[in-house]
């Protein structure tokens, strides 16, 4: 039972959440209903889109906490371009490469110039929010054309434009992981020295997954813009973090190499269902960050205890099978 | 004539203005396994990795094949047949070993399941390739590495200290794979610290020396002398084992039925000034005996005494603050702190010494102390551990251990991977240390070593202690007692 628990964090975390439902379901009546999940769903995509982008970047052993500097600076630019006249395609396709260009610099100067990310990172976090704020004289992008907003509009089976794309991108990750190619981002992360021991292409692997979570942030940031229907000069402020923190709880380890795309998915659902059942239990929203942090501080450390468990049980396992043999040729001693 | 499988020559290397190799010739041919033999820092692995594509060289020529390597990547050199097998095997720990022997080919590692298990099964080995990496022990790991190798179809294969971790009986079977890969045409090189065991498969030798050959030969035709010589004039061979010296009768410390992790019912007695041998093979619970000892490790019953008192370590400060102290098996990941400064390391295990405001000039004077007794090559006090030799590196953690005012010194492996200049040097300190009244527990592999060292000789095989020996024992006495036991605890 326990190994079940510790092996499987994804199982796990899913059951939780499901409890989790289930009692605030039994509280507030009427939460439990298809409607809440879409909502749980809209809720969390942008904070899904995020995940999603930093995800190959911490599978490499490196960390991008400037996701959410980026995500402002993709909207902005999509703002700006279609409020200026533009049709709206070329809007998307401006702040894709907004996001895009970001993490090739990103990429850059971690994987070209060997810049720390944490470091790297934090300086274009500064950066980027700088370049958006510059670009809007600090003012809020405001009346963003109806195609914009049509963007998070429910449409096909409920689910919006932009739901579809994180759909699709959720089975792009998973895809991507499963081929040959997938796994060097793996390697790359478990083990850096022995990647290039090895002749894979190391650099390259980890700019790509710089770029990708540039593109991420960017779709990110068109999903924002959609949903409000406005560009705060806030907007993706401090998300870095949260998308973080829900790695960590789908079991990603920061230390690179250990990571699935359901663990990605089930600890952004985690995350967004604790703040939609604050709303349905009425509790003020200024709760929120409490309260996700203790869930948080709770499931990591009780994780960490079950791990600690376990391996002093596979320890003492390992032992007493060594020291079950000598014993054996005790007994030829003493038959002798 | 045989074929050349690949070739170096007149390469040169050197970082800013430090040369480390100097014009150096050398050729790998089929069906041949070459030794490399050098002290620490004579460029053996400077050498290599050029080969490998790893380190681009600053002049001279690289071919494998007969091709020149071009560009100058692992990639490339893999592709063109050769493969480095390094020191320490990279390994990825969260994959499965399938998975880390066909990582970086072109299909999918299921591809090669049936090539890989039928290379298991030609090389003889125990190895499941679903297991996960991270439960795999040292030698098994470095079987992955020359798998690695295998399938890449690699015709030239680069060991490098493939032996340091490995126990005797495992260096045996090393051995036969490596015939079994000359005959089957392949060409090796082998690196080693270790004449013996360079003889035992070498059929060509190159010595290097200050980044220059200076013996390249048929082993057969290279006498011990000679090739000491060219490796590191004026030490000659190992110092002889010194004189029996009379036991002091006062016990410093005494075990009696010690149990623990990996060991059960272990008692021995430890002597004012004597060196006690504790050898067998890798897994026989030595390193987890001494690690208990100082508190590393949770004690399961029995007792121990120090100059008569009890002594319960349950953290390693509890040890040192008693004199009770030990040289960790792994400098890497457990001795060093090689990032800091070498006086750093020194004070390390005596930080609780220190004054609360530190005084580095004090520190920097314990270490002038240690570097003149040691003989430390090292350029200044300042300088960080990791951008020394491995012998030298070994020499700053006996200083850390020194530093501690020892009772009983515990040298788990204390010359591994160290050159025989260093070597020596170590020997010698030992020496002087059991003299002047230190217990010294020796726990080592290296039979040749034990037997050099030890006043006497304790055989640990399966946990148990299984043998008590004098000194001066063969080595085929010991290794009768660490083998048979074994197999006997096998049976």
């Amino acid at each position: 039972m326990l190994e079940r628990i510790a092996r499987e964090r994804v199982a796990t975390l899913f059951l939780v959440t499901v409890i989790v439902l289930l009692l605030v379901g039994m509280a507030a009546p009427g939460f439990l209903s298809a409607r809440t999940a879409s909502i749980i769903w809209s809720n969390g995509l942008v904070l899904m889109l995020v995940a999603l982008g930093i995800f190959p970047v911490i599978l490499t052993r490196n960390i991008d906490v400037s996701g959410g500097s980026v995500l402002g600076l993709s909207a902005v630019t999509l703002g700006l371009t279609v409020n200026a006249g533009a049709p709206l395609p070329v809007g998307i396709a401006a702040a894709l490469g907004a996001g895009a260009a970001a993490g090739a610099l990103n990429g850059g100067l971690v994987a070209l110039l060997g810049v720390p990310s944490i470091v790297a990172t934090l300086g274009t976090l500064g950066l980027f929010r700088g370049v958006m704020l510059i670009a809007t004289g600090g003012e809020w992008i405001e009346e963003l054309p109806q195609g914009v907003k049509d963007l998070a509009d429910k449409g096909f089976f409920g689910l919006s434009a932009i739901g579809i794309v994180a759909l699709a991108v959720i089975v792009v990750v998973w895809l991507v992981l499963r081929t040959r190619r997938g796994r060097w981002i793996f390697a790359v992360g478990d083990n850096r020295e022995a990647a290039r021991h090895l002749g894979l292409p190391v650099r390259r692997i980890e700019f790509f997954a710089f770029v990708w979570a540039g593109l991420m942030y960017a779709i990110a940031g068109i999903a924002f813009a959609a949903q409000i229907g406005f560009v705060p000069n806030q907007a993706g402020s401090g998300l870095e973090l949260r998308a973080i923190a829900a790695l960590v709880l789908g079991g990603i380890s920061l230390l690179g190499g250990v990571g699935s795309v359901a663990g990605v998915v089930i600890g952004v659902i985690f995350f967004t269902s604790i703040d939609t059942a604050l709303v349905f239990l009425k509790i003020p929203a200024y709760w929120n960050d409490l309260i996700g942090g203790a869930m948080l501080l709770a499931v990591l450390l009780i994780d960490g205890r079950l791990r600690i468990a376990l391996e002093a049980r596979d320890r003492a396992a390992r032992y007493r099978r060594g020291g079950t043999q000598p014993s054996k040729s005790r007994d030829l001693e003493e038959a002798a | 004539m045989t074929s050349v499988l690949a070739e170096l020559g007149r390469v040169s290397k050197s970082y800013g203005n430090v040369p480390v190799l100097k014009g150096v010739d050398f050729e790998v041919r089929a069906g041949e396994v070459h030794a490399l033999l050098g002290g620490n820092g004579a460029g053996k692995s400077t050498l290599m990795k050029i080969l490998a594509g790893l380190i681009a060289p600053s002049a001279g020529r690289v071919s494998i094949g007969g091709a020149p390597l071009s560009p100058a990547t692992p990639a490339q050199a893999q592709a063109m047949g050769l493969y480095l097998v390094p020191q320490e095997a990279h390994i990825f720990p969260n994959q499965s070993v399938l998975e880390n022997i066909c990582i970086g080919l072109p299909r999918r590692a299921e591809a090669y399941r049936t090539r890989i298990r039928d290379l298991i099964a030609e090389l003889g080995v125990a190895l499941s390739p679903d297991a996960k990496a991270s439960t795999l022990e040292i030698a098994d790991r470095q079987v992955v590495e020359i798998l690695r190798g295998l399938v890449r179809e690699a015709k030239v294969l680069i060991l490098d200290e493939p032996t340091s971790a490995l126990t005797p009986h495992e260096v045996e079977t090393l051995f036969e794979r490596m015939r079994a890969l000359r005959e089957t045409g392949h060409g090796l090189v082998f690196i080693s610290h270790k004449l013996h065991e360079l003889r035992a498969v070498s059929d060509r030798i190159t010595v290097l020396r200050d980044g220059y050959v200076m013996h390249s030969a048929k082993m057969s035709e290279s006498g011990d002398a000679e090739i000491l010589a060219a490796m590191s004039p004026g030490v000659g061979a190992l110092r002889e084992r010194r004189a029996d010296r009379a036991r002091a009768e006062r016990k410093t410390l005494e075990v009696t039925g010690l149990c623990g992790e990996g060991f059960v019912d272990i008692s021995f007695d430890l002597h004012h000034g004597e060196v006690l041998g504790l050898t067998g093979v890798v897994g026989a619970g030595r390193t987890e005996l001494a690690e208990t000892l100082v508190g590393l490790r949770p004690r399961a019953g029995g007792k121990i005494a120090l100059e008569g008192r009890p002594f319960l370590a349950r953290t390693p400060r509890e040890a040192v603050r008693q004199n009770v102290v030990i040289l960790s098996e792994d400098r890497q990941q457990y001795g060093l702190f090689l990032d800091a400064p070498l006086f750093w390391n020194t004070s390390s295990l005596v930080h609780y010494l220190l004054p609360f405001v530190l005084r580095p000039s004090a520190e920097r004077a314990r270490f002038e102390g240690y570097r003149k007794t040691l003989g430390i090559k090292c350029e200044t006090a300042d300088q960080p551990v990791r951008s020394l030799s491995g012998g030298n590196q070994q020499k700053v953690l006996l200083s850390k251990c020194l530093a501690a005012k020892p009772r009983v010194l515990i040298l788990d492996e204390p010359t591994r991977g160290v050159d025989v200049g260093a070597r020596n040097d170590i020997y010698e300190l030992i020496e002087q240390l059991a003299d002047a009244g230190t217990a010294v527990l020796l726990i080592s592999s290296d039979f040749d070593e034990v037997v050099r060292l030890s006043d006497r000789i304790a055989v640990m095989a399966g946990g148990h202690l299984v043998g008590a020996l004098a000194g001066g024992s063969s080595t085929d006495e010991i290794a009768q007692l660490a083998f048979e036991s074994k197999e006997a605890a096998h049976a």
